[in-house]
């Protein structure tokens, strides 16, 4: 059993590697260094969610580590052809990567995979190339930007996969934008509570002499719980997601479909007669 | 003439302790009922008396609260897909009967025996329901939770799904089918129960279980729609007497909507007997609590002699487990909660190693 599977494992590090991971004893840091990896690449400042959870599950499934790379536009030259504002949207890109990158990292960390990320500029074709150059055993480059794989190659040896499902909401970028927008909604709601709530209890008094009425009066206390139900209950229920306890979410790994052959028009059988 | 009905009730002056009594208590009960369905009623009520609010307007005020809580756990766990809404009809038409019904005896009682005597009756169904009926759901939690099983649905519930009677109903939600003819007594129950001891929820909910068959989950959530209607129309008839004080209702659904709420969270998180194991321990230590209570109205009726001393102690040993009983409840959700985050957190953060996935290499 031990020789079959020795076929798969060409690598003499890597058996080493394996090995002292079987015996329970920690692997030295530069065995660590050149796990095998996947390189993730987007031309964006983020990356789609689902590309990602791919990308995750696929490192976690085959214990690969995780490179995720965000490859903004070149900012032209140095010296004299600097441009300051392509220089700008650099930093700008860099930033906007970086933030989103933050919330990705924390899931990884809890999953235990090793992870990367890398902001470069220039074509895909030379970052590529730099990374697999710079960083070793790059096993495949799964594609999460618009390039075709020709253009993403130039004289690097990888496979390349792109994943053509949907790609769902780019929420990466999004993802802290919507926190903040998430908060912001909270607070807004929590001062429309607020204030409803001072505008009983400051009206206290000619509120309970209508209140109490009775009759048709009877209308108003169940219009105002209705009210509160509704401002109060949003509220509340914004400040359990703030605080991050909402029901949890089956992540769903998204399968690529695969083509189905296309069904060809076979001629039908008739009967005919030849007189 | 409704004019004078309201005036001759005392509002109270609010002050900060009792505004924080009841926002906590609001918000352990809004928990406690998003989780199981039902319960916080039965400490608000006495607690609000205990601060020096009549008794109408305890009722009143706590009923005003109570539709609007369940009416946001109810849309928050019908997210979850939990509620089946036409069970939950169909129970409360029944319940609306079963209240009516309640409050006619009560009357009976109250005329033929005086205050006292009402007051037993009620201790004394609280008793005897909640023994019988929480002991078996605390037992049967408990053997689930051993045999580290499933819940299915009971031999009882079977038998009762196959008795073709019609009209045959079908709970989609639910999952089940069973004859209207089952589901009425159940509801009117329910209803009974919530216009002697105020909690429906506990004949309810394990009815709808043990009963119908129906799983816990759904069970609790539809309860919460019975809670709606009832606590509806039961608003609808004291606002119109003037009774609801707004101000305790609305302090009460401050804590309480922000409770109901994570209690609902906390069902998607724990395994379905813990609905079970909750229900069971506050229904056991309410039925303490009010066993507590049974010698006063027994000496009050003369049938028994305790000195007032004891009395007053027993009084607050009463109220004291009463609370108890809610605070547990939270905390075996909580903790239950945090327990299942915590070993969420754990599978998330277990990594397939290489040998996992390829085997020895």
């Amino acid at each position: 059993m031990e020789s079959s599977m020795e076929r798969f494992t060409p690598d003499p590090q890597e058996k080493t590697e394996a090995s002292l991971m079987a015996k329970g004893l920690s692997v030295p840091a530069e065995l660590v260094r050149t796990n095998r990896k996947i390189l993730v690449v987007s031309q964006e400042a983020g990356f789609s969610d689902s590309v990602l959870t791919y990308a995750t599950n696929l490192a976690e499934r085959l214990g690969y580590d995780l490179i995720a790379v965000n490859v903004g536009p070149a900012a032209g030259g140095q010296g004299w052809q600097a441009v300051p504002y392509r220089q700008l949207r650099q930093a700008k890109f860099h930033l906007k990567a970086c933030w989103a990158m933050r919330r990705v990292r924390q899931r990884l960390a809890a999953k235990g995979l090793r992870f990367e990320h890398q902001v470069r500029f220039g074509t895909l074709r030379s970052v590529i190339e730099q990374l697999n150059h710079d960083k070793k055993r790059i096993e495949f480059v799964l594609n999460a930007s618009a390039a075709s794989e020709a253009e993403m190659l130039g004289g690097v040896t990888l496979p390349v996969f792109t994943i053509k499902a949907v790609q769902g909401k780019r929420i990466m970028t999004q993802q802290e934008i919507r926190n903040w927008k998430l908060i912001g909604r909270t607070i807004g709601w929590g001062l429309a509570t607020v204030a409803l709530y001072a505008a009983v209890f400051i009206n206290s008094g000619s509120i309970m002499t209508y209140f109490t009425r009775g009759g048709l009066y009877a209308a108003l206390p169940i219009a105002t719980v209705f009210a509160f139900s509704y401002i109060h209950g949003t509220f509340a229920h914004l400040v359990w997601e703030v605080l991050g306890i909402r029901a949890p979410q089956q992540t769903v790994q998204p399968r690529p479909t695969a083509e189905r052959p296309v069904r060809r028009q076979r001629p039908q059988p008739r009967l005919r007669l030849n007189v | 003439m409704h004019e004078t009905a309201a005036n001759s009730v005392q509002f109270i002056d609010l002050n900060l302790t009792s505004i924080a009594f009841m926002f906590i208590v609001g918000f352990i009960g809004g928990l406690v009922s998003g989780f199981i369905g039902s319960g916080g009623a039965f400490v608000l009520t006495p607690g609000m008396m205990s601060l020096g609010v009549p008794a109408a307007v305890a009722v009143a005020s706590n009923m005003c609260h109570k539709f609007p809580k369940a009416l946001v756990g109810a849309i928050k766990r019908y997210k979850y897909g939990q509620v089946d809404i036409k069970l939950g009809l169909v129970m409360a038409a029944s319940a609306g009967v079963g209240v009516q019904v309640g409050i006619k005896i009560q009357e009976w009682i109250l005329k033929t025996w005086g205050q006292a005597g009402s007051n037993l009756y009620v201790s004394l169904s609280f008793v005897a329901v909640l023994v019988v009926v929480g002991g078996y759901v605390f037992y049967d939690a408990c053997r689930i939770s051993k045999q580290r099983g499933s819940e299915e649905a009971t031999g009882l519930a079977r038998k009762l799904q196959k008795i073709n009677l019609p009209p045959m109903l079908t709970f989609k939600t639910a999952n089940i089918r069973i004859s209207l003819w089952f589901t009425l007594p159940i509801g009117f129950a329910t209803g009974m129960l919530a216009a002697t001891i105020a909690v429906g929820g506990f004949i309810g909910v394990p009815g709808m279980i043990y009963v119908l068959g129906a799983s816990s989950l759904v069970a609790s959530a539809t309860e919460l729609v019975i809670a709606f209607v009832m606590g509806f129309a039961g608003t609808v008839k004291w606002a119109m007497n003037g009774m609801v004080d707004i101000r305790l209702t609305l302090i009460i659904l401050a804590g309480s909507l922000l409770g109901v709420q994570l209690g609902a969270i906390g069902t998607t998180y724990v395994k379905d007997y813990m609905i079970k194991i909750v229900m069971g321990t506050i229904m056991l230590i309410v039925a303490v609590s009010r066993a507590l209570a049974v010698p006063r109205y027994l000496t009050d009726l003369e049938l028994m002699r305790v000195g007032p001393t004891t009395l007053n102690i027993l009084d607050k040993a009463s109220f004291i487990f009463m609370c108890l009983a809610l605070a547990i409840g939270a905390v075996i959700i909580l903790g239950a909660m945090w327990r299942a985050k915590a070993a969420e957190a754990k599978q998330a953060a277990t990594v397939a190693g290489p040998e996992e996935s390829y085997g020895r290499v």
